[in-house]
């Protein structure tokens, strides 16, 4: 009987992905209730409207990508669901649960990742993923199982065990990969998280978007980044001016269409 | 989940130069100040006690002599160091430690540190309790300004809050990891202390262990109620460098501003006259007396002992006159001392209120309060020295007199046996228990629970209502 990490990442996979399955299926008929959903959702900073009646679903294995200008309220949307601001009105559900009245048990089901991940520049890379996954609830992880997530999200062997004043941008935002890994929450909330990476760990980073979509996570995606969101999207939702001015999936549209549709909008 | 918070803060900041640094050199002035301060204290302990035998020797070898005479001669009254003595001087340096006894005066105190000292000593006399007060306070400060606000700064508060972890929990996290930190400085600090308690008291108190454990815990709350403070405040202030001038200024107020503050406003609203002008107020009155006061007249004090025996001539008294006029003398100086003694102590006291009633506005006066009382140096217990000195004075000068008044005659001279010096008991001095100073200090203590619940219910707030972002 195989018991090495490769083999039980193997079976942890597989699990999942039966897992995901059934999510996929319940969400498909529309029996499921869905992970993030937004309910005329409002935001109101004095007179700005950061938010306007946002109304919007994310099912099991679904990567929705909320695209828009700076301003247009991807951010917002994002920490509402982190339950970081309080809705003007109308109100925000995870997993069936309130943010507003259940603000730290919603946070259970969520991995959040900013554009910019900070860290603790005095602890290594390995001991950040451990804090952010002990305070996650995830504090049985040993260290054995902890380096393999973050060589999983794509950091070096070798790096593991060094501090964190000493990574790149792009290694820390292989430890904030991590750290949502670690969680194996049902959503992942992602805000502009390829902005300033090369390209090859813009594509490392679409590669673990799959893996997570094939483990059921459902991922609500702030992002700039249109080539990104027509390849690792499922739906993909335009907002301006706190508004969702359009929703599609990414089956019906090629990637000329996605930049038409996106301009045409922003151009209204 | 508390605990991983609390090992994440504590090695965070130990990791940190800045606080290895810091903590290093207040530290070393702490463990320093402490060895110094009772070094010092065991050898003004055991000088006191050198002075004390040889002016017990002096006395009784006097000889044979006149009662009177060796009232004179008089007897000196040493303050002991108390066993805490080492960790906060209190007022002694400036209020002395002896006192010289006689007949018919209340002198004042003698051998005051402060008196003798250069101007480079009083700079460099730094002692544990001021590093207490003052430094640590200053390195709570500098490990907790950023401790939210840096956080939300640096964008790693957002990443907390999104785990799901609690804010209050992640403040109490906070305060005991840097709980953790300071206890690195504080836990050998508290274990030297203790060891010199243990292996040799400077001085005499009732349970010093008892005491030192309630001093501990007196400057656990003070610090405990600035680590709060300084993370309310760095809760609510848009940026850590505004939270760390915010605390700097608190730092300021309660350590340098509100001391002063609280020294001239208590002798502003209960003024004590300058030391020339209760000497001259005292001699005036003596010479004449003062609000039915009188002065005893010699003759008249006669003429009624004469009346008391039915006799007509002094020499026939069977008692010696002078002695019976010396303590009617005694008697009436003891009612002026006691009139403008009690009027001068009577203002400290309500100077003292001013002090403790102030510390709402700075935790540092009522830890001072309490710091000096637990160490037996304060004006309270320097008051009740003195007051035990002069009634032993009394004591003696009366059974003098008496000595004289009943073994001689008027206008004999007479010569005690040199024996009688030994009869005399020494003077004992009980210090005050820790109960009683307690009890006196009953308003600092409650001010600085309201300090620790205020420093409480400001972060839950100040926390509850951090921005994230």
């Amino acid at each position: 009987m195989e018991t090495g990490p490769e083999s039980r990442m193997n079976n942890e996979s597989e699990v999942a992905t039966a897992d995901a399955t059934q999510k996929h299926a319940a969400a498909a008929d529309g029996t499921s209730t869905p992970v993030l959903e937004a309910r005329s959702l409002s935001k109101r900073y004095g007179e700005l409207e950061a938010v306007a009646g946002l109304d919007l679903r994310v099912d099991p294995t679904e990567i929705y990508c909320l695209l828009g200008p700076n301003g247009a309220g991807k951010t917002t949307t994002i920490h509402l669901f982190l339950g970081f601001l309080e809705p003007t009105s109308g109100s925000v559900h995870v997993m069936g649960m309130d943010v507003a009245d259940e603000p730290l048990k919603s946070k259970n089901h969520l991995a959040y990742i900013p554009e910019q991940v900070m860290l603790y520049r005095n602890l290594s890379g390995l001991e950040n993923l451990a804090y952010f996954s002990a305070l996650g609830g995830k504090e049985s992880l040993s260290t054995e199982r902890l380096s393999e997530i973050l060589v999983e999200a794509g950091l070096q062997p070798e790096a593991v065990h060094s501090r964190v004043s000493e990574y790149s941008k792009g290694m820390r935002q292989k430890v904030g990969n991590a750290i949502a890994i670690a969680k194996e929450a049902d959503a992942l909330l992602l805000d502009e998280p390829t902005s300033g990476l090369d390209p090859q760990a813009s594509n490392e980073f679409s590669e673990l978007l799959e893996r997570l979509k094939e483990r059921g996570v459902a991922v609500l995606m702030a992002t700039h980044d249109l080539f990104r969101a027509k390849e690792s999207g499922s739906r993909i939702g335009i907002m301006r001016y706190g508004r969702l001015v359009a929703e599609m999936t990414t089956d019906e549209i090629g990637h000329a269409d996605l930049e038409r549709i996106y301009l045409d909008h922003m151009h209204e | 989940m508390i605990r991983h918070i609390v090992r994440k803060e504590f090695m965070d900041v130990v990791r940190d130069g800045r606080f290895r640094w810091c903590a290093a050199l207040i530290g070393a002035l702490l463990l320093v100040s402490l060895g110094t301060g009772w070094v010092q204290a065991r050898n003004a302990q055991k000088e006191l006690a050198a002075a004390q035998a040889t002016a017990r020797d002096h006395w009784e070898s006097q000889g044979e002599k006149n009662p009177h005479s060796a009232a004179h001669y008089g007897v000196y009254a040493f303050k002991p160091r108390l066993a805490l003595s080492f960790v906060d001087e209190g007022v002694d340096s400036y209020a002395g430690t002896s006192v010289f006894l006689e007949a018919h005066r209340q002198n004042d105190f003698l051998l005051r540190p402060a008196q003798d000292a250069t101007p480079a000593q009083r700079f460099g006399a730094l002692t544990a309790a001021q590093v207490l007060q003052h430094l640590v306070p200053l390195l709570i400060i500098l490990l907790t300004f950023g401790a939210l606000a840096g956080e939300r700064e640096r964008g790693t508060l957002r990443q907390l809050l999104a785990t799901g972890v609690g804010r209050l929990e992640l403040a109490l996290g906070k305060a005991l990891g840097v709980a953790a930190a300071l206890a690195l400085l504080l836990v050998p600090a508290a274990l030297v202390g203790a060891a010199a308690i243990v292996i040799g008291s400077p001085g005499p108190a009732t349970s010093p262990i008892v005491r030192g454990a309630v001093l501990t815990g007196v400057y656990l709350v003070y610090f405990a109620t600035f680590i709060g403070l300084s993370l309310a405040v760095s809760a609510r202030a848009p940026s850590a460098r505004t939270a760390l001038v915010i605390l700097l200024a608190i730092w300021v107020v309660n350590g340098l501003v509100a001391p002063r503050v609280a020294v001239d406003l208590s002798k502003w609203l209960y003024p004590t006259p300058s030391a020339v002008e209760f000497t001259q107020t005292l001699g005036s009155e003596m010479a004449s007396g003062v609000d039915g006061i009188e002065r005893p007249d010699r003759a008249a004090s006669t003429q009624e002992l004469l009346d008391q025996y039915n006799l007509e001539k002094v020499e026939d008294l069977p008692i010696n006159a002078i002695g019976v006029f010396l303590q009617k003398s005694e008697e009436f100086g003891n009612q002026i001392y006691d009139r403008n003694y009690g009027s001068l102590w009577s203002t400290f006291e309500r100077q003292g209120y001013v002090h403790e009633a102030l510390a709402v506005t700075a935790p540092l006066l009522a830890v001072r309060t309490l710091s000096m009382g637990l160490a037996g140096t304060d004006v309270e217990q320097h008051r009740h020295f003195a007051a035990a000195a002069e009634d032993y004075r009394r004591v003696l000068v009366e059974r003098l007199n008496r000595e004289l008044t009943e073994n001689s005659r008027t206008g004999e001279v007479y010569l005690a046996a040199a024996d009688l010096w030994s009869q005399m008991p020494p003077f004992q001095y009980d210090a005050p228990t820790m109960a009683w100073v307690l009890q006196n200090r009953a308003l600092s203590l409650l001010v600085l629970g309201l300090w620790l619940a205020g420093a409480f219910v400001a972060v839950v707030a100040a926390v509850r209502r951090a921005e994230v972002a």
